[in-house]
């Protein structure tokens, strides 16, 4: 008889036991033991029956027996790998709270032993990591020891691994869990540099992780909803995020920038940064930077690298979360997990308000510019001084917005100018500018659509226009290589008009006209007129309060078809009016200019009377299109008028062809009366057009006439 | 003190045991206050505490003096608040040990009346400083008086009035030096021997679950006891752990024997409710043994101390040799439940034997064992646990122990016949039914080589 066969039977007799009688099944094990103290067999059978009984502290000493008694055994280390894995994993099942509860009732050092033996047999980077943090949160003195190593493997394990963005598993472990306990370990001196590196992979990932898209079943699903954001499903979607190789809940940020605060301060605080108390707000750190910039040319050596990282770093937070702040109200769909219920997205525009005022008054120093531009367009793109004019509206301009429709317009404004800000500190320096270009490198926020976004959103403030267009190009491909996956409607239609209605206002702006029009009219071709006619906006009754503003104001237009298309009709409308008003006589311009001041009567009236007053100037009028576009009684009664003799006999060519046929009449007396009467005809068949949809109609003007249009802007 | 005999005279019987009381607590306080070593109780004091509070006569003349029920409540009351409000523990452990140490006298009779009536008060009003004076009362007296007094708690609260265990059931918590005392004397009384010595259902209930709630328990009086070896003769054990074994290795025949009884009585009642209170009980007495190394250590007792008597433990065995024989003849036909029955009585036997032996608790060879163990049918694990484990130890995850020159003469090798773990040995029987320890043919005893 060998002891093997007795340690058998022994243990044979507990497992026939066990269900009916587990007291005596426990009794034969323990006599068992005191038998055969160096089986182990009897020892994990032992565990076995308080395992499935699930009786936590009996089954803790249990695996503390076997841990302290047969630390070699490959069944040991199975166990223990079962329960560290339910540690790592946040599942609630009650087999993974026992298996927690147990090891919660081993001691400490068992505790941190079993850890760090269990993360020596882990193979996998990520599990190892998470194993090893586990010991860290636990047993604060073995930060010092493994703290560091730990970040670095993960640092390591990014590159190794070849993750295509800071916002992964490795780098959220050591963001999230690994730095706050180095930093916060007071036994630990860290040098400046290396906090600094840490810091700015930490806002890497934050920043990464509050502008990350949406994920891709979101996105289809927002493209069928057609745009309702508003659905339940829809905001409960959004909150669906994993990171690869986490589960769901880890892969949860909450209060990502308060978080990444925490971590500047107390790295600012170990980096010895001057005046770090307090630091409450991204707002207040703004502020002291700027205070600091002015010391910045006295300092020297250390102190002035020192104080250079501590604006550069903090310029460059504040920069990219007001940034984010600003772009996620234009533009919420890029983002996953932003409130989607303000109307986005917001296109950043010239104002035109002042479209209906009296054009030479306040256009004509423009105008004047533009003939200048016009004469050097040679040299335009090699021209480094690009928009010099421009740039005496970068201070101050005015931003519109109607505020009913964005209710969280200050904060957005607020935002769009704290960013300005902030880039305009970290470009005021030649030291600054080198430190911030590094940090952009390194990020790569060339390709932060969202990011590129808001510098052309600055641009267009700044009134570089030329720089803004060629930033706008450049977005377009970047946008068209990112929707390359994406579904090609719905959205996506949405941001390529909002590029092209930028496009057009830059052009516009820039005195580029026909270009302007060229994209709105782009952009009103892919447009669905409303079906109604708009209601007069709570805005168009501030129209008359701001009119008085100089013509250099922004609007912050929302990218709907029932805004855009106004805005296209206005935009057209301030193309055309420097033409048709010049003192050459233009008539298919000055048609146009009648045509499109129908929208918004009697807004346009001035304007309409001056036009009226040049057609008698000049005696005769000239525009084909008129009874296929202009259904407005008013104007309609004002040609029937010049017609008369008290109006002036103003001789109107109106119908299509009909200057043939005048030349050809010419020839046979009494057939100027046939032309009267087709005149007439046309006028009483164009008063029963009044009620039609004008928004259809100018919207099929722009359709019909797109090339006419065109080639009528030089 | 003897000078106030003629004030308490004339007065009536309660007002004089009153008065006794108070003067009583006087001078004990003055005994002790006047430092000398022990402090001794006088015997005319004694006398004055036979004649007025326990009425005992003092000689034949003299009118026998008698306190109605009323007076008696009202004078344990007094008792007990007595006990209550003496804020010294010394004061009254003497003032106890003056009413109530034995004697060996007449009075000793009205003692045990009083003192069980006094403890059973204490506990339904949980007067602890009574309590604790019973325990170490409890602890001096001969076993056959504390015997007594657990029979007058279980008669009051287990018998007398039901739904009254959960009173009984708190003196775990208001004193476990008395729960422990109480367990012991308990399992004295019990053994289990007739129908009558068998615990109630609900005493066992609740000794289960004191145990199960705090395994310490029945070690309080141990580890309370400064020294060992100055325990009186005869009296209790110092833990109930003998009492205990007994009964859980005597349970399954006993209750065999009333399953018997309620058959033929036509009622089955409780039965495999006592079996799984035992199996629990068993196993907590295992546990309670897995903690004395530590703790013997700590005293620097392991090896020394025997809390498992080994003339307890012989009595034990041929108890229970004799048992399995009467259950032999009981049972004309063997029937399977009650060889199971058996073999669960001779597998606790085992366990507990080898597991006190390997706690320190029980101190004696194998030999020793085989030798009480000598008249009882086979069971593998106590043919297992009489032979010892194999030295020569050769699981394949672990290294062997000890290295063992003998390891060649593997007992299989030797003696074929004589494997311990087979059911049927091939020896005449003096239990036909059961397979005899096969040491007991007069071959030797083929356990394995050892060291």
């Amino acid at each position: 008889m060998s002891a093997q066969k007795d340690c058998e039977f022994l243990v044979k007799r507990a497992r026939e036991l066990v269900s009916d009688d587990p007291c005596a099944a426990k009794a034969w094990l323990i006599t068992a033991r005191t038998l055969y103290p160096a089986d182990f067999n009897i020892q994990y059978e032992m565990y076995i029956i308080e395992r499935n009984a699930e009786r936590t502290s009996a089954a803790g000493m249990r695996v503390y027996d076997m841990f302290i008694n047969f630390p070699d055994q490959p069944i040991v280390w199975r166990e223990i790998s079962v329960i560290t894995a339910a540690l790592r994993s946040d599942s609630q099942d009650k087999h993974a709270q026992f298996l927690r509860g147990l090891f919660e009732t081993l001691p400490g050092r068992v505790q941190c032993e079993m850890l760090l033996k269990a993360t020596e047999q882990c193979f996998n980077t990520l599990e190892k990591a998470e194993m090893l943090l586990l010991l860290l949160k636990r047993f604060p003195e073995s930060v010092v020891q493994h703290g560091v190593n730990l970040g670095e493997t993960l640092l390591e394990a990014e590159v190794s691994e070849n993750v295509e963005t800071p916002v992964n598993c490795f780098r959220k472990l050591f963001v999230c869990d690994v730095l706050p306990l180095v930093i916060n370990n007071m036994d630990m001196r860290l040098p400046a540099s290396l906090l600094q590196k840490y810091m700015l992979k930490a806002a890497e990932f934050y920043i990464g992780y509050v502008t990350r898209g949406p994920s891709p079943d979101v996105q289809i699903q927002a493209s069928q909803d057609g745009g309702s954001l508003k659905s339940p499903s829809m905001s409960r979607g959004s909150q669906r995020y994993v990171i690869d190789g986490l589960s769901e809940k880890s892969s949860m940020v909450a209060e990502p920038w308060e978080r990444l605060l925490d971590i500047l301060a107390v790295i600012g605080a170990r980096c010895e940064w001057q005046g770090d108390k307090g630091q409450r707000s991204y707002v207040d750190m703004l502020q002291r930077v700027k205070e600091l910039c002015r010391y910045l040319p006295g300092l020297e050596g250390d102190t002035r690298a020192r104080c250079c990282s501590q604006v550069v770093i903090c310029a460059a937070l504040v920069l990219f979360r007001s940034a984010f702040l600003y772009v996620s109200a234009v533009q919420p769909s890029l983002f996953q997990g932003v409130n989607a219920l303000s109307l986005g997205p917001w296109i950043l525009v010239e104002d035109l308000c002042s479209v209906y005022s009296d054009a030479e008054l306040e256009r004509g120093a423009l105008k004047h510019g533009h003939k200048k531009r016009k004469l050097a367009d040679g040299r335009e793109k090699t021209m480094s001084s690009d928009d010099e004019e421009g740039l005496g509206k970068g201070r101050g301009r005015h931003i519109l917005v109607n505020k009913t429709e964005m209710p969280s317009w200050s904060e957005t404004l607020e935002s769009f100018r704290v960013a300005r800000d902030s880039w305009d500190l970290l470009h005021s320096h030649d030291g600054l500018e080198t430190e911030f270009k590094k940090i952009c490198a390194s990020w790569k926020t060339d390709s932060w659509l969202w990011f590129r976004i808001f510098l052309t959103d600055m641009i267009i403030y700044q009134g570089q226009y030329h720089k803004a267009l060629s930033s706008l190009h450049q977005m377009a491909a970047v946008h068209q290589s990112q929707l390359g996956q994406q579904s090609p409607s719905g959205p996506a239609s949405l941001e390529h008009h909002r590029a092209l209605i930028q496009q057009a206002s830059c052009h516009y702006a820039l005195g580029e006209y026909r270009m302007a029009c060229e994209k709105l009219l782009d952009v009103v071709g892919g447009l669905v007129p409303p079906v109604q006619e708009p209601t007069k906006m709570p805005e168009d009754q501030g129209r008359v309060k701001t009119r008085t503003r100089k013509g250099n104001d922004l609007r912050l237009l929302p990218c709907t078809s029932k805004a855009v298309l106004p805005f296209c009709l206005q935009l057209m409308l301030a193309c055309f009016k420097l033409r048709a008003f010049t003192d050459n006589r233009d008539d298919l311009s000055l048609g146009h200019v009648v045509v499109l001041l129908q929208y918004d009567w009697p807004q346009g009236e001035m304007l309409f009377l001056k036009a009226v007053d040049k057609i008698c100037q000049q005696g005769s009028f000239q525009y084909e299109n008129f009874f296929n576009y202009v259904t407005n009684i008013d104007m309609l009664e004002e040609f029937a008028y010049l017609r008369t003799p008290e109006g002036g006999r103003i001789q109107l060519e109106l119908l299509p062809n009909q200057g043939m046929l005048i030349k050809h009449h010419t020839v046979t007396r009494g057939i100027t009366k046939g032309v009267k009467e087709d005149f007439r005809l046309a006028m009483e068949r164009q008063v029963s057009r009044c009620g039609e949809n004008l928004l259809s109609v100018l919207h099929r003007f722009c359709i019909n006439e797109k090339i006419i249009i065109i080639q009528s802007l030089p | 003190m003897g000078d106030i005999r003629l004030s308490l005279l004339p007065r009536d019987v309660l007002s004089a045991a009153k008065e006794l009381l108070y003067h009583l607590d006087i001078y004990i306080c003055n005994l002790v206050q006047s430092g000398m070593q022990p402090p001794q109780v006088d015997a005319k004091t004694l006398e004055l505490v036979e004649e007025f509070i326990l009425h005992a006569p003092k000689d034949r003349n003299a009118p026998v003096r008698r306190m109605s029920a009323l007076q008696e409540l009202q004078l344990l009351e007094i008792m007990c608040s007595c006990f209550q409000e003496q804020s010294r523990d010394t004061v009254r452990q003497l003032m106890f040990s003056a009413l109530f140490s034995l004697q060996g006298d007449q009075a000793d009779e009205s003692r045990m009346s009083l003192l069980g009536k006094l403890v059973s008060m204490a506990v339904a009003v949980g007067r602890v400083p009574i309590l604790e004076c019973a325990a170490t009362w409890l602890q001096r007296t001969h076993r056959v008086y504390c015997v007594r007094l657990a029979q007058v708690l279980v008669d009051d609260y287990c018998s007398m009035v039901p739904g009254s265990v959960p009173t009984l059931q708190n003196i775990h918590s208001a004193s476990p030096r008395f729960c422990c005392q109480f367990i012991t004397a308990v399992t004295t009384l019990y053994d289990l021997t007739s129908e009558e010595l068998t615990p109630p259902l609900e005493l066992l209930q609740m000794i289960v679950s004191w145990i199960q709630d705090d395994p310490r328990l029945v070690l309080i009086t141990f580890l309370n006891s400064p020294l060992s070896g100055n325990q009186p003769i005869s009296s209790l054990d110092v833990t109930p752990l003998g009492g205990l074994v007994r009964w859980c290795v005597k349970a399954p025949l006993a209750y065999m024997r009333e399953k018997q009884l309620a058959l033929t009585n036509g009622s089955t009642e409780s039965e495999p409710e006592a079996g799984t209170l035992f199996s629990a009980l068993h196993l907590s007495v295992l546990q309670v043994f897995m903690l004395l190394p530590n703790i013997l250590n700590e005293k620097g007792l392991f090896g020394r101390l025997a809390l498992l008597q080994m003339e307890s433990l012989a009595a034990l065995t041929s108890d229970l040799s004799r048992l399995l024989d009467q259950a032999d003849k009981h049972t004309h036909t063997s029937s399977t439940g009650t060889h199971a029955l058996s073999q669960l009585a001779l597998d606790r036997l085992a366990q507990a034997l080898q597991v006190a032996m390997a706690n320190g608790a029980l101190l004696c060879s194998r030999e020793d064992l085989r030798a009480i163990c000598s008249r009882l049918p086979h069971n593998n694990l106590l043919q297992l646990v009489l032979s010892g484990p194999v030295m020569y130890y050769n699981n394949i995850h672990t290294p062997p122990l000890a290295f063992s020159p003998h390891a060649a003469h593997s007992p299989i090798a030797s003696h074929p016949a004589h494997t311990p773990h087979t059911p049927l040995a091939t020896h005449p029987s003096p239990h036909p039914q059961y397979p005899t320890q096969s040491y007991m043919t007069g071959m030797p005893f083929p356990f394995r080589p050892s060291h």
